[in-house]
């Protein structure tokens, strides 16, 4: 039986807003292979977010399975998923969210320090990832001395350094203007297929549409398309959920 | 570096991301901390000066007297030669004499004063001068002419309130009224029907105390004198007040003479006893400024209370992304309480410095209370206007223990809300 990186069957979650229940996911099923690229796509209120909060151990489904790396989200606690976002998974967030008070290696090393990482290991890890991000002699700048671009490649460099399996980005370019943007999907992109490290990641951004291997559309917490791209023979795998959808 | 030492980095850092606000916030607590430690500075200054001052001018830290006279008064129960040449040689002989500073025999009675002006009810005290020097203020707050000397066998020094009814002045002449005491007989019945005795005197020296009671009242002539005008001619005397080189000795002193006297019929009494009126207010007061320390506590306990919570508030978001990329609850909740303890620290450095700085001055320079106090002092509580602060090491250590318990356990709230930061819904972008 294969083992995705990901993958969810039947999710179902709902928030409620005083007495308005809001399905923010309508029965989701998915699976993303190791080392994907993937972008979740989608207007307001698709489910975008929702989704990948589930996938990042940071929300519960209300019903279905997540499974992220072998391990079904559903029945870890608090503290175990703590345990393997720490281990397992890095974020980056749309408002870059770097700790102010700390330099850009600081922030970066921050989960290695969390991890126990040696003093030495962590210098060089952050040093050399740094390097390859274009980050080299920005050390040790607070993050309001740095461009959004350059925060945002720091929180890429702090969600990359502790080589997690999974990288989730809650629309990470959006806070950017479009050079800039296009710089870190570089980034990204490079770092993705240099370490093998799945990335999925939501967006509104037709520029990171552009460029994901595989775009999920997302629509009133459906899956309506599922197209593999680059290079890849497209396929429109339209999945047929409990939910509904195409 | 450790991920404790990255908290406690992480603390400090947070701490000075609003430099002029923690400065602010600290100098406020601070200012909590020097106001307790002057709040209890003057109030065992105030204490400690009330005491001195009110055994000085009264029975003295222990007063040995005849067996009933705390409750009636009675002019008539003295003590004999013999209880005070006991008394006298036990003080002198015993383990507790380097406690004793001074020992002042004294023969209390009534009497009037008249000049040629007018007469006034007196309290007539003879006392042996050079005793009575090492125990009572008396002899240091004469206005006019001079204390007693141990010859004077002819004068009498009065307090200023009767030195301005009768326009008495240095080398008046007065009369002394006083009837002879009622002595029981050997078979227990009393001598009576002695006649008024009157003896001319001159003043030599007036007085002023600032108790109304003493300045209105008290006149002291030598004991020969005291016990020749009252008719005693064996020696005896109303009381022996001692004062002792610490107040906290009264009661050992106290009990040791209890055994040392305990077939003669007299009563040993420390100043808690023999003032009771004083001991209570000074036990009101102490209850009174605890209720008013409470208060400044609870106060420096809100303002870090409001300060750490509203730091948290403010970085729900923050939060949230450190639990998102794995800080545990229990690691947030330690940077919390490390700032709150880093900014408690900051806060007892500027209170001690502040406190301690304004508490050298009071205990050097004092508070001169004629300022507050226009119309007069408050007789019973103070009876020098000027109030010099005393602080111990026990009391500082106590304070600024309290202020770090009370910093900790607050912070505990703060801590335990930002432990429990809500995902996903903290990451949420207002």
């Amino acid at each position: 039986m294969t083992e995705w990186a990901v993958e969810l069957e039947e999710v179902r979650k709902s928030y409620h807003t005083g007495p308005i229940e809001v399905r923010a996911l309508r029965g989701i099923s998915l699976q993303i292979d190791s080392g994907e690229f993937v972008a979740t796509a989608g207007p307001s209120g698709s489910g975008k977010t929702t989704l990948l909060n589930l996938i990042g151990g940071l929300d519960r489904a209300d019903a279905g399975e997540v499974l992220v790396a072998g391990e079904n989200l559903q029945r870890l606690s608090s503290g175990e998923l703590a345990h393997l976002r720490l281990l397992r998974i890095g974020f980056v967030f749309q408002t870059y969210n770097l700790l102010p008070v700390l330099t850009a290696a600081e922030n970066a090393e921050f989960t290695l320090l969390l991890q126990g990482v040696p003093a030495h290991e962590r210098r060089e890890r952050v040093k050399a990832l740094f390097a390859e991000i274009g980050l080299a002699g920005l050390e040790n700048r607070r993050p309001a001395e740095l461009s959004g671009g350059q925060q945002q490649r720091v929180a890429v460099a702090r969600a990359m350094v502790t080589k997690p399996a999974l990288i989730l980005a809650d629309e990470p370019t959006a806070n950017l203007d479009s050079a800039t943007a296009i710089d870190l999907l570089d980034v990204m992109e490079r770092l993705n297929r240099s370490t093998g490290t799945t990335f999925i990641f939501s967006t509104h951004d037709p520029q990171v549409m552009e460029r994901a291997h595989r775009l999920i559309r997302l629509r009133d917490g459906q899956i309506v398309s599922d197209e593999v791209r680059a290079g890849q023979e497209a396929v429109a795998n339209v999945q047929a959920t409990a939910g509904g959808g195409l | 570096m450790t991920s404790g030492l990255l908290l406690v980095k992480l603390s400090w850092r947070n701490l000075w991301r609003n430099p002029r606000g923690t400065l602010l916030t600290a100098l406020a607590l601070g200012l909590g901390l020097a106001l307790l430690l002057i709040s209890l500075g003057l109030l065992d200054g105030g204490h400690e000066q009330t005491i001195t001052d009110g055994v000085r001018l009264g029975p003295g830290d222990v007063v040995v007297q005849a067996k009933g006279y705390q409750d009636t008064g009675s002019d008539d129960l003295l003590l004999s030669a013999a209880t005070l040449s006991t008394t006298e040689r036990f003080l002198q002989t015993s383990n507790i004499k380097d406690d004793v500073q001074g020992i002042s025999p004294r023969l209390l009675a009534t009497g009037l004063l008249s000049s040629s002006i007018n007469a006034a009810g007196v309290r007539l005290v003879g006392v042996i001068p050079r005793a009575e020097r090492s125990v009572s203020l008396i002899p240091q707050r004469m206005t006019k002419g001079l204390y007693l000397d141990d010859d004077a066998l002819a004068e009498v020094i009065i307090g200023a309130g009767i030195a301005r009814k009768l326009e008495a002045k240095i080398g008046s002449k007065v009369v002394l009224m006083t009837q002879p005491l009622q002595q029981p007989t050997s078979n227990g019945d009393e001598v009576s029907g002695k006649e008024m005795q009157s003896t001319l005197l001159r003043v030599s020296g007036v007085f002023l105390t600032g108790v109304p009671a003493i300045d209105d009242n008290v006149v002291e002539v030598s004991l020969p004198v005291a016990q020749k005008v009252l008719g005693l001619a064996n020696g005896q005397v109303t009381q022996i007040a001692l004062l002792l080189r610490h107040e906290g000795d009264s009661p050992l002193v106290a009990d040791d003479l209890r055994r040392e006297l305990s077939g003669a019929p007299v009563e040993v009494l420390t100043w808690r006893e023999s003032l009771p009126m004083l001991a209570q207010i000074l036990g009101l007061d102490h209850a009174f400024n605890y209720v008013m320390n409470g208060v400044i506590l609870t106060m420096v306990g809100l303002g870090i209370l409001n300060t750490i919570l509203m730091r948290v508030m403010e970085r729900r978001y923050e939060f949230g992304v450190c639990k998102a990329i794995g800080l545990r609850p229990g690691q947030l909740a330690i940077m919390i309480i490390g700032e709150s303890l880093a900014l408690t620290t900051i806060s007892l450095l500027l209170g001690l410095t502040l406190g301690l700085g304004v508490n050298h001055y009071l205990s050097t320079s004092g508070l001169d209370l004629r300022m507050v106090f226009k119309t007069g002092l408050p007789p019973a509580l103070v009876f020098d206007p000027i109030l010099y602060s005393r602080l111990s090491v026990t009391r500082i250590v106590w304070s600024v223990n309290i202020v770090f318990v009370i910093a900790t356990l607050i912070s505990f709230y703060p801590a335990f809300k930002a432990a429990r930061t809500e995902l996903p819904d903290a990451l949420k972008v207002l």
